[in-house]
Protein backbone atom coordinates (compact mmCIF):
# COMPACT_ATOMS: atom_id res chain seq x y z
CA UNK A 1 0.00 0.00 0.00
CA UNK A 2 1.71 3.32 -1.03
CA UNK A 3 2.52 5.72 1.63
CA UNK A 4 0.22 8.35 3.22
CA UNK A 5 1.65 11.95 2.65
CA UNK A 6 -0.68 14.15 3.87
CA UNK A 7 -4.51 13.59 5.70
CA UNK A 8 -6.72 16.43 6.35
CA UNK A 9 -9.47 15.60 8.25
CA UNK A 10 -12.37 17.36 9.72
CA UNK A 11 -13.09 16.86 13.58
CA UNK A 12 -15.29 17.48 16.05
CA UNK A 13 -13.83 17.63 19.97
CA UNK A 14 -15.01 18.57 23.55
CA UNK A 15 -12.86 21.26 24.37
CA UNK A 16 -11.09 19.14 27.14
CA UNK A 17 -8.26 17.98 25.98
CA UNK A 18 -7.20 21.34 24.60
CA UNK A 19 -6.10 21.70 20.91
CA UNK A 20 -2.62 22.09 22.02
CA UNK A 21 -2.43 18.51 23.69
CA UNK A 22 -4.56 17.06 20.90
CA UNK A 23 -2.22 18.28 18.00
CA UNK A 24 0.80 17.68 20.44
CA UNK A 25 -0.28 14.09 20.27
CA UNK A 26 -0.62 13.46 16.78
CA UNK A 27 3.13 14.73 16.46
CA UNK A 28 4.46 12.64 18.76
CA UNK A 29 3.06 9.84 16.31
CA UNK A 30 5.86 7.93 14.25
CA UNK A 31 6.06 9.15 10.68
CA UNK A 32 4.95 12.16 11.37
CA UNK A 33 6.42 14.99 10.28
CA UNK A 34 3.77 18.02 11.16
CA UNK A 35 0.62 19.05 12.52
CA UNK A 36 -1.79 21.95 11.45
CA UNK A 37 -4.77 22.18 13.86
CA UNK A 38 -6.80 25.14 13.29
CA UNK A 39 -10.41 25.61 15.23
CA UNK A 40 -13.40 27.10 12.96
CA UNK A 41 -16.21 27.02 15.23
CA UNK A 42 -17.24 26.53 19.02
CA UNK A 43 -20.22 25.93 20.80
CA UNK A 44 -20.81 25.39 24.49
CA UNK A 45 -20.03 21.85 24.51
CA UNK A 46 -17.90 20.87 22.06
CA UNK A 47 -15.46 22.52 18.97
CA UNK A 48 -14.44 21.87 15.46
CA UNK A 49 -11.39 21.63 14.15
CA UNK A 50 -9.37 21.02 11.04
CA UNK A 51 -6.77 18.75 11.39
CA UNK A 52 -3.95 18.66 8.80
CA UNK A 53 -1.13 16.10 9.23
CA UNK A 54 1.92 15.54 6.55
CA UNK A 55 4.90 12.61 7.19
CA UNK A 56 6.47 10.65 5.51
CA UNK A 57 3.83 7.15 6.11
CA UNK A 58 1.16 8.67 8.11
CA UNK A 59 -0.43 5.86 9.65
CA UNK A 60 -4.39 6.75 9.41
CA UNK A 61 -5.82 4.06 11.91
CA UNK A 62 -3.16 5.59 14.16
CA UNK A 63 -4.08 9.30 13.66
CA UNK A 64 -7.90 7.75 14.13
CA UNK A 65 -7.32 6.25 17.29
CA UNK A 66 -5.12 8.72 18.68
CA UNK A 67 -8.29 11.43 18.17
CA UNK A 68 -11.07 8.99 19.26
CA UNK A 69 -8.64 8.32 22.37
CA UNK A 70 -8.54 12.11 22.81
CA UNK A 71 -12.91 11.90 22.57
CA UNK A 72 -12.56 13.33 19.07
CA UNK A 73 -15.27 12.44 15.91
CA UNK A 74 -13.50 12.12 12.40
CA UNK A 75 -16.23 13.71 10.57
CA UNK A 76 -14.69 13.84 7.73
CA UNK A 77 -11.14 12.77 5.51
CA UNK A 78 -11.13 16.38 3.60
CA UNK A 79 -8.28 15.26 1.90
CA UNK A 80 -5.77 12.75 1.86
CA UNK A 81 -1.95 12.55 -0.56
CA UNK A 82 -0.55 8.93 -1.10
CA UNK A 83 2.27 8.03 -3.27
CA UNK A 84 5.87 8.96 -3.23
CA UNK A 85 5.41 12.69 -3.82
CA UNK A 86 2.77 15.68 -2.77
CA UNK A 87 0.51 16.16 -5.40
CA UNK A 88 -1.39 19.37 -4.98
CA UNK A 89 -5.00 19.65 -6.56
CA UNK A 90 -4.95 21.09 -9.79
CA UNK A 91 -7.60 23.33 -10.53
CA UNK A 92 -9.33 22.77 -13.62
CA UNK A 93 -12.24 24.70 -16.10
CA UNK A 94 -15.05 24.01 -13.76
CA UNK A 95 -13.53 25.18 -10.57
CA UNK A 96 -12.49 28.61 -12.55
CA UNK A 97 -15.85 28.52 -13.56
CA UNK B 1 0.21 16.30 44.22
CA UNK B 2 -0.15 19.54 42.38
CA UNK B 3 -3.20 21.75 43.30
CA UNK B 4 -4.58 24.31 40.32
CA UNK B 5 -7.17 26.74 41.34
CA UNK B 6 -10.20 24.34 41.08
CA UNK B 7 -8.57 22.60 43.94
CA UNK B 8 -7.91 25.00 46.29
CA UNK B 9 -11.69 25.02 46.79
CA UNK B 10 -11.63 21.45 48.73
CA UNK B 11 -8.59 22.47 50.23
CA UNK B 12 -9.89 25.33 51.85
CA UNK B 13 -13.01 23.69 52.37
CA UNK B 14 -12.06 20.45 53.95
CA UNK B 15 -9.31 22.91 56.40
CA UNK B 16 -11.93 24.78 57.89
CA UNK B 17 -14.08 22.54 58.32
CA UNK B 18 -11.47 19.88 60.02
CA UNK B 19 -9.70 23.01 61.77
CA UNK B 20 -13.07 24.25 63.41
CA UNK B 21 -14.95 20.94 63.79
CA UNK B 22 -12.28 19.64 65.74
CA UNK B 23 -12.11 22.71 67.99
CA UNK B 24 -15.44 22.74 68.92
CA UNK B 25 -14.89 18.91 70.10
CA UNK B 26 -12.40 20.04 72.34
CA UNK B 27 -13.71 23.28 73.87
CA UNK B 28 -17.02 21.10 74.33
CA UNK B 29 -15.32 18.05 75.89
CA UNK B 30 -12.88 20.45 78.21
CA UNK B 31 -15.63 21.37 79.99
CA UNK B 32 -16.20 18.33 81.85
CA UNK B 33 -12.89 16.40 81.40
CA UNK B 34 -8.87 18.06 81.70
CA UNK B 35 -8.00 14.44 80.58
CA UNK B 36 -5.56 14.39 77.73
CA UNK B 37 -6.73 11.24 76.59
CA UNK B 38 -10.43 12.21 76.99
CA UNK B 39 -9.99 14.82 74.69
CA UNK B 40 -7.36 13.62 72.30
CA UNK B 41 -9.52 10.37 71.88
CA UNK B 42 -12.67 12.48 71.08
CA UNK B 43 -10.88 14.95 68.84
CA UNK B 44 -8.83 12.10 66.71
CA UNK B 45 -12.81 10.32 66.61
CA UNK B 46 -14.21 13.33 65.29
CA UNK B 47 -11.32 13.62 62.92
CA UNK B 48 -11.36 10.41 61.31
CA UNK B 49 -15.43 10.97 61.13
CA UNK B 50 -14.40 13.92 59.76
CA UNK B 51 -11.84 12.91 57.05
CA UNK B 52 -14.15 10.04 56.23
CA UNK B 53 -17.25 11.82 55.47
CA UNK B 54 -15.96 14.53 53.46
CA UNK B 55 -14.10 12.27 51.72
CA UNK B 56 -16.58 10.30 50.83
CA UNK B 57 -19.52 13.09 50.07
CA UNK B 58 -17.16 14.78 47.88
CA UNK B 59 -16.30 11.50 45.83
CA UNK B 60 -20.50 11.54 45.78
CA UNK B 61 -20.88 14.70 44.84
CA UNK B 62 -18.09 14.72 42.46
CA UNK B 63 -19.04 11.73 40.66
CA UNK B 64 -22.68 13.06 40.14
CA UNK B 65 -21.56 15.97 38.44
CA UNK B 66 -18.46 14.92 36.18
CA UNK B 67 -20.82 11.66 35.38
CA UNK B 68 -23.41 14.33 34.23
CA UNK B 69 -21.06 16.72 32.02
CA UNK B 70 -19.86 13.31 30.51
CA UNK B 71 -23.36 12.46 28.87
CA UNK B 72 -23.85 16.14 28.25
CA UNK B 73 -20.31 15.76 25.74
CA UNK B 74 -20.99 12.07 24.60
CA UNK B 75 -24.66 13.75 23.29
CA UNK B 76 -22.81 16.72 21.34
CA UNK B 77 -20.53 14.20 20.38
CA UNK B 78 -22.82 11.51 19.60
CA UNK B 79 -20.53 8.95 20.73
CA UNK B 80 -19.74 7.19 23.99
CA UNK B 81 -16.55 8.30 26.07
CA UNK B 82 -15.56 5.52 27.52
CA UNK B 83 -11.50 4.48 27.82
CA UNK B 84 -11.14 7.74 26.31
CA UNK B 85 -8.53 10.51 27.93
CA UNK B 86 -11.47 12.41 28.60
CA UNK B 87 -13.11 9.94 30.75
CA UNK B 88 -9.74 9.00 32.48
CA UNK B 89 -9.31 12.76 33.52
CA UNK B 90 -12.79 12.42 34.94
CA UNK B 91 -11.98 9.86 37.27
CA UNK B 92 -8.94 10.84 38.50
CA UNK B 93 -10.64 14.71 39.11
CA UNK B 94 -13.09 12.94 41.40
CA UNK B 95 -10.41 10.73 43.49
CA UNK B 96 -8.24 13.90 43.91
CA UNK B 97 -11.02 15.93 45.06
CA UNK B 98 -12.14 13.57 47.29
CA UNK B 99 -8.65 12.96 48.52
CA UNK B 100 -8.33 16.60 48.76
CA UNK B 101 -11.19 17.51 50.97
CA UNK B 102 -10.53 14.16 53.57
CA UNK B 103 -6.67 14.68 53.54
CA UNK B 104 -7.18 18.74 53.99
CA UNK B 105 -10.09 18.02 56.64
CA UNK B 106 -8.22 15.41 58.87
CA UNK B 107 -4.56 17.37 58.74
CA UNK B 108 -6.33 20.62 59.59
CA UNK B 109 -7.77 18.48 62.45
CA UNK B 110 -4.43 17.98 64.25
CA UNK B 111 -3.70 21.58 64.59
CA UNK B 112 -5.87 22.02 67.45
CA UNK B 113 -5.11 18.79 68.36
CA UNK B 114 -1.74 19.15 68.94
CA UNK B 115 -1.31 20.65 72.10
CA UNK B 116 -3.00 17.69 73.75
CA UNK B 117 -1.61 15.12 71.96
CA UNK B 118 2.18 16.39 73.32
CA UNK B 119 0.45 16.54 76.85
CA UNK B 120 0.65 20.26 76.94
CA UNK B 121 -3.08 20.55 76.80
CA UNK B 122 -4.95 24.15 76.56
CA UNK B 123 -7.86 24.99 75.14
CA UNK B 124 -5.96 28.66 74.69
CA UNK B 125 -3.35 26.52 72.81
CA UNK B 126 -5.50 25.24 70.60
CA UNK B 127 -7.22 28.37 70.00
CA UNK B 128 -4.05 29.94 69.20
CA UNK B 129 -2.78 27.68 66.82
CA UNK B 130 -6.26 27.63 64.98
CA UNK B 131 -6.29 31.43 64.57
CA UNK B 132 -2.85 31.07 63.13
CA UNK B 133 -3.66 28.41 60.82
CA UNK B 134 -6.71 30.46 59.49
CA UNK B 135 -4.50 33.34 58.83
CA UNK B 136 -2.33 30.92 56.92
CA UNK B 137 -5.24 30.19 54.97
CA UNK B 138 -6.81 33.78 54.38
CA UNK B 139 -3.60 33.94 52.60
CA UNK B 140 -4.01 31.26 50.38
CA UNK B 141 -7.54 32.10 49.82
CA UNK B 142 -6.37 35.72 49.04
CA UNK B 143 -3.87 34.24 46.92
CA UNK B 144 -6.19 32.04 44.79
CA UNK B 145 -8.77 34.90 44.44
CA UNK B 146 -6.61 37.23 43.71
CA UNK B 147 -8.35 39.71 46.15
CA UNK B 148 -6.46 41.94 49.39
CA UNK B 149 -5.17 39.39 51.26
CA UNK B 150 -5.90 41.26 54.39
CA UNK B 151 -9.95 40.77 53.56
CA UNK B 152 -9.45 37.31 53.12
CA UNK B 153 -7.61 37.17 56.29
CA UNK B 154 -10.00 38.73 58.20
CA UNK B 155 -12.84 36.82 57.37
CA UNK B 156 -11.30 33.24 57.92
CA UNK B 157 -10.08 34.85 61.07
CA UNK B 158 -13.68 36.00 61.55
CA UNK B 159 -15.22 32.64 61.26
CA UNK B 160 -13.10 31.10 63.17
CA UNK B 161 -13.88 33.74 66.26
CA UNK B 162 -17.31 33.26 65.77
CA UNK B 163 -17.56 28.97 65.87
CA UNK B 164 -15.00 29.36 68.95
CA UNK B 165 -17.54 32.36 70.57
CA UNK B 166 -20.68 29.81 69.60
CA UNK B 167 -18.71 27.10 71.38
CA UNK B 168 -17.22 29.34 74.25
CA UNK B 169 -21.28 30.21 74.76
CA UNK B 170 -22.62 27.26 74.76
CA UNK B 171 -19.58 25.88 77.35
CA UNK B 172 -21.14 28.90 79.70
CA UNK B 173 -24.44 27.39 79.30
CA UNK B 174 -23.50 24.03 80.93
CA UNK B 175 -21.60 25.72 83.56
CA UNK B 176 -24.62 27.65 84.86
Amino acid sequence: MSQIKRLVLDVLKPHEPTNVQVASAIGDIQDVDGVNLSLYEVDQQTENVKITVEGTDVDFDLVLQTIENLGGVVHSVDEIIAGNKIVEEEETLHDRG
Amino acid sequence: MSFNIEEGRYLILGSVDGLLATLGIIVGVSVVSASNSIVVSAGFGGAIALALTNGLGSYLAESTIEHGKLVRTEKSLLRKLNNTYVASQSRKKIAKDAITHGGASFLASLVPLAPWIFSVGSVIASVALSLTTLVALGFYAGYISRQNYAISVVKMVGLGMLIVIAVQLLRLVHLV
